[in-house]
């Protein structure tokens, strides 16, 4: 973006009536005015203007935005404030302003090439494949998945070889830099973009598929940004299982399904229909709507480094979207990423059954056997 | 500015109440809390000025807190300015003699429905959309639709007096308050009861209500419900000038009918609004109606007020404008290149007045405001059977911010005399805040005494929100 067009857009959106900021979800979990679009806005246009230079607190309330979106959603100028924060958050991380918490994120992830500060060795070396003999894909893990959310990055290869698939995984991937491009470390996030790149042009594959959305954006448009090209496709798991509705498992499911729009794969990639049709096929009956769904979904907390900062606050927005889904009776809450679903199941409770997308795929399948066994 | 010594003081004491997470004086909190949608502020902040600063902002969760931060702030003698949704238009959350700004929107709980007497208790930092989606999940409205909605909380709501769009059916805000919990100026908490109406004494509910945070802090309050109507319709009728339109929205009400929306837009607004979307004659004004109610009440309600409409010189356009103009209603409140470019500012003089006075307060203001440089276009809006509302919009585009700020002050000055000289009154539902403060004694006139008395006994150290509602103003 130009500097002349930040500059106006930040002085439009630094004093709006606030117009938006009844859906920013960390107004919703500070309840004060600095969090906000239009807050976030007026601290850029005070440095623009040379009225203020912003301060350490400053740099903190820039760095609790979640680069959700929503406000875009909602606002008329199309005031993109999730990436003027993330140009910002360049600027921030160049002169060593950044908090100290995504220095250290920074740090875990160029040493273990992920943020969790796990061992690389164990990335993937647990993930179970058979030797199918279908067409090749890669299993682009991503962090969560293969750290934190075992379970759906194993029913996502099962669900893969159930529909005929070979399923590789990457023999050296790294986290895919998400979290340091979001948060304004661009050049060590192309690092990882670099070894990614040429490790999966590497591979003799027919299509890399993710399952996290935050992954997705990142293999399909950063990477190309900065010239990374990949030379295969990429694609969420969410198309790619769109494409064979019929060989999906099919399963009855006890109680009502709703679907959370993760903000990488809705808003920001425009993905909203797959997943949706997904369910619709695996279970016989449609999401129950949220009442904020695709555009208007409220992001779960945790997104660009929050739940790191602050777990708190990261917490209740997601018992928020929990509510949302119960708002409407759901029992079963799917998503179609990784993180979100360790956010949202966390907060759950055990009343609401949390899943991802793969998982619920592959539960239906095992619903299914329940049921005819 | 308080000294450090007292700040300290206050800090200290203050967070050992709230807690320590929701008391800040960090400058940059200072900074982005200073301000509600004042344009003048607004105007200020594009143009890259610093707006007054408090030195506190405190973010109480319960009655309780609220009481006792405002012991501390009475015992230490320090300014409290209460922000509700921060959406105001009159600059009533600036802290223009610093202190504390109480933040109230932590008092985000919706209490309980009642179901049987169709009532809602919320308190008072719940923003207006949040209580209006929840209430529409059991089937009601609170029937309070201000384009603020989003943005203001139900206390802020009741603090400035505030009108939806549909207050003609619905009623303004003191009108859908039955009950409320306020905290005094010296921390005392008081209840006044939930009833449909009483006769004990005066109602002193509605001394709070509209008060702008200088006789206390209202916390909670029991608002009413309406079953969300079976049926919304939406009609829109030009007519060749103001006057015509007006005597039809007069005898609409003559009648015994209350439409939802009454919205008569002059020429010029009409113009702006509705010409780029639908075809009228130029020149002519468009008069917007709205009716809620059961399906048979609507038909007969429409037909008669169309019927009434024609014999007063109408056009009928069908739904298309109003339905418009509901469907776009909050697309004029965001910032565009033109309305936010250079030194342009603009602003609303909302003001109210009976039937006989309206016209002429109307041609008076716009007259005297377009002769100090303004773009005036208005509607009339948020009508009644006795008189109505018009919305005196401006719009001026200076050179510089000095020039800007006069050219806007002395339009303000025009038209708020000639509003008065004409027999109106300066505001319907925007409240007086420091906009116009200083119209306060013209307005009221020797009544000014009784309220100024009033705020000295509640308020005897003049902490609540002082240079407001032309009170506690200091040199
Ligand atoms: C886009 C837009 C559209 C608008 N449309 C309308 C409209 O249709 N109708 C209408 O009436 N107004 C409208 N307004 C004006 C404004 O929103 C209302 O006046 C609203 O009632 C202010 O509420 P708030 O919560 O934003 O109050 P704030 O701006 O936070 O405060 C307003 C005043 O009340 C005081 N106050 C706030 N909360 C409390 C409390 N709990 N106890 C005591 N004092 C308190 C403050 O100190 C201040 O003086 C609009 C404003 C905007 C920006
Ligand atoms: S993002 Fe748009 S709607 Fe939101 S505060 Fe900024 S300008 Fe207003
Ligand atoms: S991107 Fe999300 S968190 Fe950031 S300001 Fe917008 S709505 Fe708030």
């Amino acid at each position: 973006m130009e500097p002349d067009t930040i500059a106006e857009q930040v002085r439009m959106c630094g004093a709006c009536p606030k117009m938006c900021r009844h859906v920013c979800p960390t107004f919703f979990a500070w309840r004060s005015e600095a969090p906000t679009p239009h807050g976030r806005a007026l601290l850029m246009h005070q440095e623009i203007t040379g009225t203020r230079e912003i301060d350490e607190r400053g740099v903190e309330v820039l760095y609790q935005c979640l680069e959700c979106s929503h406000c875009l959603t909602w606002c008329k100028p199309e005031i993109d404030i999730a990436t003027l924060v993330e140009i910002k958050r360049r600027d921030l991380v160049k002169s060593g302003q950044q908090p100290e918490a995504i220095s250290r994120l920074t740090g875990l992830v160029k040493k273990n090439h992920n943020p969790f500060g796990e061992e690389h060795s164990k990335r993937s070396d647990w993930i179970k494949t058979s030797n199918s003999k279908g067409s090749r894909v890669l299993y682009f893990t991503g962090c969560t998945a293969a750290y934190r959310e075992t379970g759906s990055a194993q029913d996502t290869v099962s669900l893969l070889e159930h529909l005929g698939y070979s399923v590789e995984i990457a023999p050296d991937e790294w986290c895919c830099g998400s979290p340091l491009i979001r948060t304004g470390d661009v050049d060590s996030g192309f690092e990882l973009a670099k070894h990614n790149a040429e490790v999966l042009n590497r591979t003799d594959v027919e299509a890399i598929l993710v399952t996290c959305p935050g992954c997705y954006r990142t293999l399909t448009s950063d990477y190309s940004e900065y010239g990374h090209e990949l030379n295969k496709p990429v694609q969420h798991i969410s198309e790619f299982l769109r494409i064979s509705l019929d060989k999906l498992p099919k399963g009855k499911f006890d109680g009502p399904i709703t679907f959370h729009d993760p903000c990488h794969l809705g808003r920001h990639s425009g993905i909203y229909d797959a997943p949706r049709e997904v369910i619709a096929a695996v279970s016989g009956s449609s999401v129950v709507e949220m009442e904020r769904n695709k555009e208007n979904a409220m992001c779960c907390g945790n997104g660009a480094g929050l739940r790191t900062m602050f777990p708190d606050h990261a917490k209740k927005i997601g018992d928020e979207r929990i509510r949302h889904a119960k708002n409407v009776d759901a029992q079963y809450l799917v998503t179609s990423c990784p993180f979100c679903k360790n956010m949202l199941a966390s907060q759950s409770e055990n009343e609401i059954t949390v899943l991802d997308l793969p998982e619920f795929v592959m539960m239906a399948e095992k619903v299914h056997y329940d049921k005819t066994d | 500015m308080l000294d450090e010594k007292t700040k300290k003081k206050a800090f200290e004491r203050i967070a050992a109440i709230v807690g320590a997470d929701h008391i800040t004086r960090h400058k940059t909190d200072q900074i982005l809390n200073a301000h509600d949608a004042w344009p003048l502020s607004e105007a200020k902040l594009r143009a890259g000025e610093m707006l007054p600063l408090a030195d506190l902002i405190v973010f109480p969760g319960t009655a309780d807190e609220v009481s006792h931060v405002l012991i501390v702030a009475n015992e230490l003698k320090i300014p409290v300015t209460p922000v509700g949704g921060g959406a105001g238009t009159c600059g009533g959350t600036l802290p223009i003699y610093g202190g504390i700004q109480l933040d109230l929107k932590r008092l985000d709980k919706i209490t309980e429905i009642d179901h049987t007497s169709m009532v809602v208790r919320v308190q008072a930092g719940v923003v207006g959309i949040d209580l209006e989606e929840e209430v529409n999940r059991y089937g009601y409205t609170t029937g309070h639709t201000p384009t603020s909605l989003r943005a203001s909380n139900i206390g802020g709501f009741i603090a400035t007096r505030s009108g939806g769009s549909m207050s003609s059916l619905y009623g303004k805000i003191e009108d859908l308050t039955l009950g409320l919990q306020v905290v005094l100026p010296t921390g005392s908490i008081i209840e006044s009861k939930a009833v449909p109406r009483h006769s004990v004494g005066p109602d002193l509910r509605q001394l709070f209500i509209g008060s702008e945070g200088t006789l206390g802090i209202i916390t909670e309050a029991t608002l009413r419900l309406f079953p969300i109507p079976e049926e919304r319709r939406f009609r829109s009728i030009s007519f060749p000038d103001v006057h015509s339109g007006l005597e039809a929205i007069r005898k609409i009400f003559r009648v015994g009918i209350l439409p939802s929306v009454v919205r008569l837009y002059d020429p010029e607004d009409a113009a702006l609004s509705f010409s780029m979307h639908f075809e009228f004659e130029e020149g002519h004004c468009m008069l917007l109606l709205a009716f809620d109610g059961d399906l048979k009440k609507v038909d007969i309600d429409e037909k008669k007020s169309v019927q009434i409409c024609l014999e007063e010189g109408g056009s009928d356009h069908g739904e298309g404008p109003s339905k418009r103009w509901w469907e776009h209603r909050y697309d004029m409140y965001y910032p565009s290149r033109l309305t936010t470019g250079g030194y342009a500012i603009g602003d609303t003089i909302d003001i109210v007045a009976t039937y006989d006075k309206l016209e002429n307060v109307y041609h008076a203001m716009k007259e005297v405001m377009e002769e100090e440089d303004a773009i005036v276009m208005s509607h009339f809006s948020h009508m009644y059977p006795n008189g109505g509302s018009i919305y005196m919009i401006f719009f001026t585009s200076q050179p510089d911010a000095e020039t800007a700020w006069a050219t806007y002050k002395r339009i303000w000055d025009a038209g708020v005399a000639a509003c008065h000289r004409e027999g109106g009154t300066m505001s319907h539902q925007h409240g007086v805040g420091l906009s116009r403060s200083t119209y306060i004694e013209d307005e009221l006139g020797s009544s000014f005494n009784v309220l100024k008395t009033i705020k000295d006994a509640l308020d005897p150290n003049g902490i609540m929100n002082p240079g407001k509602l032309g009170l506690g103003v200091r040199e």
